[in-house]
């Protein structure tokens, strides 16, 4: 009896041990850590430089898509070298894990996530720690929900948008026009008809005030539409993962099942109303705007709405003439320029 | 967890495997002990898995067919009971205890196939210090951080019995299990897991002898 106590008191070290806090102040570091809270344990996995004390949150799309697929070599050898990047999986993406969690996955609970994120962050490498936000997608909504409560942006140093959205219902209007226009031009010059004009009749067909059903539609057509452009450099997303995947232990059934759920959750219905356009007068402190001329799914006019809206001079946007929705991995070289411009100079 | 729907999980899997096992029944013969212990690669992420399982029926079909449908073969049935883990870095450790039923059927040359469903209790522990912060702004680290899991794993595999021909009490096998947890982020998680291992018969069990 006594030996079996002491296999199973061993055993139990064996685990505590691989949970042990280590934090790694240093050029090159690679460390992961969790956060617990409302029933998710969301993977946190910083790398880069976190001997600069300046981390770069990175807020995912989705949702439910993870975050280690935005931590790409190009990344690694412009952006990390200089600074930390803190990817962040949010709850029910990724390799977050829990159990019968799915009445948490909304987006106040997540806007409460992402804050205790940035002070767990504090926490580990000090509370001079300098933090940005970025946000892509769907991670712009969550950002935006994030910057225009209580007085969070006290938090962060800056707040970085990449082909994100702050309003549900406005992307949608903006994505059927985008998709009439652009797609009555390549009609026009014989290209991709067949395609362009199945598009063409839906929109037509669905004038405004979009179901969530529509909506989804839009956002698959949107997603579509962008590889029949000439000018876009295409981004495969399967590709990319399968050049990262045992690198970074991605755990590839955590992220299918954690992405079939999210996407399919109820919490999206909700999305589909939410909007932030009438807050972000709130917003002050310093903001880099990063959109794809070729974005479908969240068109530039979003971006154009933010940069007139929010109330700092310290602001910028950029368009990629090459890129669609995938800004970080379509135009590499002008988007760590610019967020290394950006956090350089407001760190 | 959701008590309910894992109580009738484990309820409805354990009547399905009890079924199972009772369909071909031709006579109950107790008998053989056997140990297990194998390399439990959960892809390129290593583990291990012990366990043991007890012969409850062996049936040789040549003394049941014709003479047209003479095969020189015996199908063993097992009860088993297992202990695994696996060791996924930065996401979590999977420490898993299984119950199951297994069929083998093995050629007179030795070599053997088998099928095995089981259920059982998984627990995890994640894969890195886990934090909670109250909204106070408290920071606490959480000790063995991790969570609990309804387990299902069916499996397949291959094998040559080395007491067929040598005489030598092990078997050598390879097998495929996949891996069902629930409830996982309120959804499943499934998991391949690939066993290469070692079979021991103990000696001091009686060897099986068909019954007639």
């Amino acid at each position: 009896m006594q030996r079996q106590i002491l296999v199973i008191l061993l055993a139990l070290l064996f685990f505590a041990s691989c949970q042990k806090e280590k934090v790694t102040l240093g050029t090159n570091v690679s460390e992961t850590f969790y956060l617990d809270n409302a029933g998710a344990s969301m993977r946190i996995s910083v790398e880069g430089n976190t001997a600069s004390r300046t981390f770069l949150v990175l807020v995912h799309g989705g949702p439910g898509e993870g975050s280690l697929v935005y931590n790409t070599d190009y990344i690694i050898q412009h952006i990390e070298n200089k600074y930390a990047i803190a990817f962040w999986d949010q709850r029910n993406s990724g390799a977050s894990q829990g159990n019968s969690n799915g009445n948490n996955l909304n987006l106040p609970q997540m806007t409460d996530d992402l804050k205790k994120v940035i002070e767990l962050i504090k926490y580990r490498y000090g509370q001079n720690t300098s933090v940005f936000i970025l946000g892509h997608s769907f991670g712009g909504l969550l950002t935006s929900s994030f910057m225009t409560a209580d007085q969070n942006q006290s938090m962060v140093k800056g707040w970085i948008m990449v082909d994100g959205s702050q309003n549900y219902p406005l992307n949608d209007t903006l994505s059927r026009q985008m998709l009439l226009t652009v797609g009555q031009q390549q009609v026009a010059l014989n290209k991709h008809v067949k395609e362009w004009n199945l598009i063409l009749e839906y929109c037509t067909a669905h004038p405004g005030h979009f179901t969530l059903t529509e909506s989804d539609q839009l956002e698959s057509y949107a997603e579509d539409a962008e590889t029949y452009m000439d000018e876009v450099n295409q981004f495969n997303l399967i590709t990319a993962m399968e050049t990262i995947s045992i690198d970074v232990d991605l755990p590839i059934t955590s992220i299918i099942f954690n992405y079939l759920y999210s996407d399919n959750a109820g919490f999206n219905a909700t999305l589909a109303k939410t909007q932030f356009s009438s807050l972000l007068y709130k917003i002050v402190i310093p903001t880099l705007l990063l959109y794809g001329k070729y974005d479908f799914v969240c068109p530039k006019e979003l971006g154009e709405e933010v940069f007139n809206k929010i109330k700092t001079n310290e602001k910028r946007m950029v368009i990629s003439p090459v890129s669609g929705h995938n800004f970080m991995f379509q135009d590499p070289v002008l988007f760590c320029i610019e967020v290394d411009n950006f956090i350089e100079k407001y760190r | 967890m959701n008590l309910q729907r894992f109580c009738l999980t484990v309820l409805f899997t354990a009547f399905a495997l009890l079924s199972f096992s009772q369909s071909d029944s031709i006579g109950h013969i107790s008998g053989s002990l056997n140990l297990k212990s194998s390399y439990n690669s959960s892809l390129i992420y290593p583990g291990a898995r012990l366990g043991v399982e007890y012969g409850i029926k062996q049936i040789n079909p040549a003394m049941y067919g014709s003479s047209a449908e003479k095969r020189n073969f015996f199908k063993d049935r097992f009860i088993s009971a297992n202990i695994s883990w696996y060791h996924h870095p930065n996401f979590h450790d999977n420490f898993y205890l299984t119950a199951g039923w297994t069929t083998r059927k093995t050629k007179s040359t030795g070599f053997f196939t088998e099928f095995s469903p089981e259920i059982g209790l998984s627990r995890t522990f994640l894969g890195g210090t886990t934090y909670q912060i109250d909204n106070h702004g408290v920071v606490s680290i959480k000790k063995l951080a991790g969570y609990f899991y309804a387990l299902l794993s069916v499996g397949g595999g291959v094998g040559y019995d080395f007491s067929k021909i040598k005489h030598k009490p092990f078997m050598l096998f390879c097998k495929f299990n996949l891996l069902a947890m629930y409830p996982y982020n309120s959804t499943i998680y499934l998991r391949p897991a690939i066993e290469i291992g070692l079979i021991y018969k103990l000696p001091h069990f009686h060897k099986l002898k068909p019954k007639e």
